[in-house]
């Protein structure tokens, strides 16, 4: 425990003006201080690999979406953003969305469908910037949500690195 | 609350402190002296932190009546809790009191993990107090340059937010946003930190003391700062008792409880620091308890460091299947790993019971009460917010004294309306 000091006013201090020049000189000191502002839409903030944007669907090199319709994602959504109407496809994994919305404006980039999906078809993309004229042009459906693999690859590179853990199933 | 101990001045010598300065005598020769002026202040004033409305009835300058008005930022974060179920609820603590999301993150895991019976290892402790310490800093920098603000002092404003910018960034940097986080799991947090994250963040640690004092150069012996934070708002121990403050507020009236150190959680009994406490427990005792709390907590995060090189690598996050997802690559592989994964995002139950679990947040004792019937969405869910006991301390602070106290003792009681209201 350690009892804070109260201080009490020196006679200068009591004066106030030398301290007011005092605090002047802290003030003056600092315009020669490194710029801390960011003239933001010019400057970007800097986006890595653990950046949460906005959530992508991932387009393999088969040209297609892995995205299964298991609504795993839609279920973990707590915003309650996405909108999934499954159906079959002739391609390897039988089943494909045939409607895949997320609404931008309820999404809330928490990550938590990435994390539910198990056939890693849904990542974080480094997209931030949301601003259109309407409500309607920011539910995304599979068209907009499309991106190549290749623009997401950091991102999967470091889930997959964040999940290297507990190699061996567990027995519970 | 048995073991608190009172320390520093006697009753008395409080008692007479508090009436040193008096301005609940009210000048009988001013003109306007009898005619009351109800005086609304709020929601939208920006020295009320927030949407807080307070009624104030004023005599002349003094304050007769002060009563504040709750609620204008009420979203139903209980409720909604019940409705989410125990996982999802996780981004919504995060909008609690904004200023530290992590913080309560941490709150709401601990209290479902006391429920679950679930053992966090111990490096994912210690990132939760590196994280826990870190949102400390933050907050108490939004205390210091919102109070300085509202008393005037404009450039304290743009130190403290340049520095809790660096946090942010290295926030941003580690766990993916500045804000609203939602970074800790149940068993654990959802990444490790790496190295050059801890760098970084020890880089920041390294520097920040040295900022701690530029911003006392500015405050601490400033003359107006002074005046009008000095003997204004007196909370006496048994105030605080009555209206059970916790936290900074309850410390600057010298009574040493912190929960850190009353009930240990997150392995904080290892760690070495101070618990500071101020002696008369005025507005000016509240800002110096704060200063030093900064000061400890960068002794708790460089600790925290410490041991995060040591545990380099180890699980920071609980083999157990019923509540943690299982890592993605097994997924693909094992139909068992599978079913968990879908098991635990649709449907994640916890046994039935009640479990109570507090932290020391940066405004006081931060609980969360939560109550299961054994099934995937709780039957109750009750947030314990300090924010909401500082407002209420404010007609008993404000009253009687001049109109002009009034900002400093919102500020120094420190409080987030979105904790308040939830
Ligand atoms: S990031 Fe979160 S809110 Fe957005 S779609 Fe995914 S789960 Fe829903
Ligand atoms: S994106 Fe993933 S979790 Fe969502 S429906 Fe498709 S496969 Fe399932």
């Amino acid at each position: 425990m350690v009892i804070v000091k109260r201080k009490e006013l020196s006679l200068a201090e009591k004066l106030y003006l030398p301290e007011v020049l005092r605090g002047l000189s802290v003030t003056f000191r600092k315009m020669f201080e490194p710029k801390v502002t960011r003239q933001y839409p010019e400057e970007p903030l800097p986006k890595t690999e653990v950046t949460r944007g906005q959530p992508r669907l991932v387009v393999n090199e088969d040209d297609a979406i892995a995205c299964v319709s298991c609504g795993l994602c839609e279920a973990a959504c707590p915003a309650y953003a996405i909108t999934i109407d499954g159906g079959e496809t002739d391609r390897a994994i039988e089943r494909e969305p045939k409607r895949f919305d997320i609404d931008m404006l309820r999404c809330i980039l928490c990550g938590f469908c990435e994390e539910a999906c198990p056939k890693d078809a849904i990542y974080m993309s480094d997209e931030l910037e949301l601003a259109d004229y309407s409500r309607e042009a920011l539910i995304y459906d599979i068209e907009k949500l499309k991106r190549p693999k290749a623009a997401l690859q950091k991102r999967i590179d470091y889930v997959n690195r964040i999940n290297k853990r507990w190699q061996t199933p567990s027995s519970t | 609350m048995s073991t608190v101990q009172r320390t520093g001045v006697d009753d008395e010598t409080r008692t007479k402190r508090t009436f040193e300065y008096a301005p609940g005598v009210v000048d009988r020769d001013d003109p306007l002296h009898g005619e009351l002026l109800e005086l609304n202040m709020g929601p939208q004033h920006p020295a009320t932190h927030g949407v807080l409305r307070i009624q104030v009835l004023l005599d002349g300058e003094n304050m007769v009546k002060v009563e504040p008005d709750v609620g204008y930022l009420h979203r139903g974060k209980e409720k909604t809790c019940e409705s989410l179920g125990w996982r999802k609820f996780f981004v919504h603590t995060d909008r609690l009191d904004y200023l530290q999301p992590l913080m309560n993150n941490c709150a709401y895991a601990l209290a479902l993990e006391q429920l679950g019976g679930i053992q966090v290892p111990e490096r994912g402790q210690t990132i939760r107090v590196l994280l826990m310490e870190l949102s400390r800093i933050m907050a108490h920098l939004i205390y210091l340059g919102t109070t300085s603000i509202d008393l005037g002092a404009v450039t304290m404003f743009f130190f403290t937010f340049s520095e809790r910018e660096k946090i942010y960034a290295l926030l941003d940097a580690y766990t993916g946003h500045r804000m609203n986080n939602t970074y800790i799991r149940i068993g654990g947090v959802y990444a490790d930190v790496e190295e050059h994250a801890e760098r970084e963040i020890r880089a920041w640690l390294a520097q920040f003391p040295r900022k701690i004092d530029e911003f006392e150069t500015m405050l601490t012996g400033n003359r107006i700062w002074y005046d009008r934070n000095r003997n204004v708002g007196i909370l006496t121990p048994q105030m605080c008792k009555d209206w059970s403050l916790t936290g900074p507020n309850l410390r600057a009236s010298g009574v040493e409880w912190d929960l850190r150190k009353q009930q240990p959680y997150s392995g904080y009994e290892h760690y070495e620091f101070e618990v500071p406490v101020g002696t008369i427990g005025d507005c000016y005792d509240r800002y110096a308890v704060r200063i030093e709390e900064m000061r400890q907590s960068v002794r708790l995060a460089e600790q925290a460091l410490d041991r995060l090189a040591r545990t380099r690598g180890a699980e920071f996050l609980a083999d157990d299947r019923r509540y943690v997802l299982p890592p993605k690559s097994t997924v693909h592989t094992s139909m068992e790993e599978l079913i968990h994964q879908f098991k635990i995002v649709t449907d994640m139950s916890l046994p039935k019971g009640e479990a109570y679990h507090a932290v020391e947040a940066s405004k006081g004792e931060l609980g969360f009460f939560v109550a299961s019937d054994g099934t995937s969405h709780p039957l109750r869910c009750h947030i314990r917010a300090p924010g909401l006991m500082n407002v209420q301390a404010i007609p008993v602070l404000a009253e009687g004294r001049l109109f002009s106290d009034m900002v400093s003792i919102i500020g120094s009681l420190d409080f987030v309306m979105g904790e308040v209201d939830r």
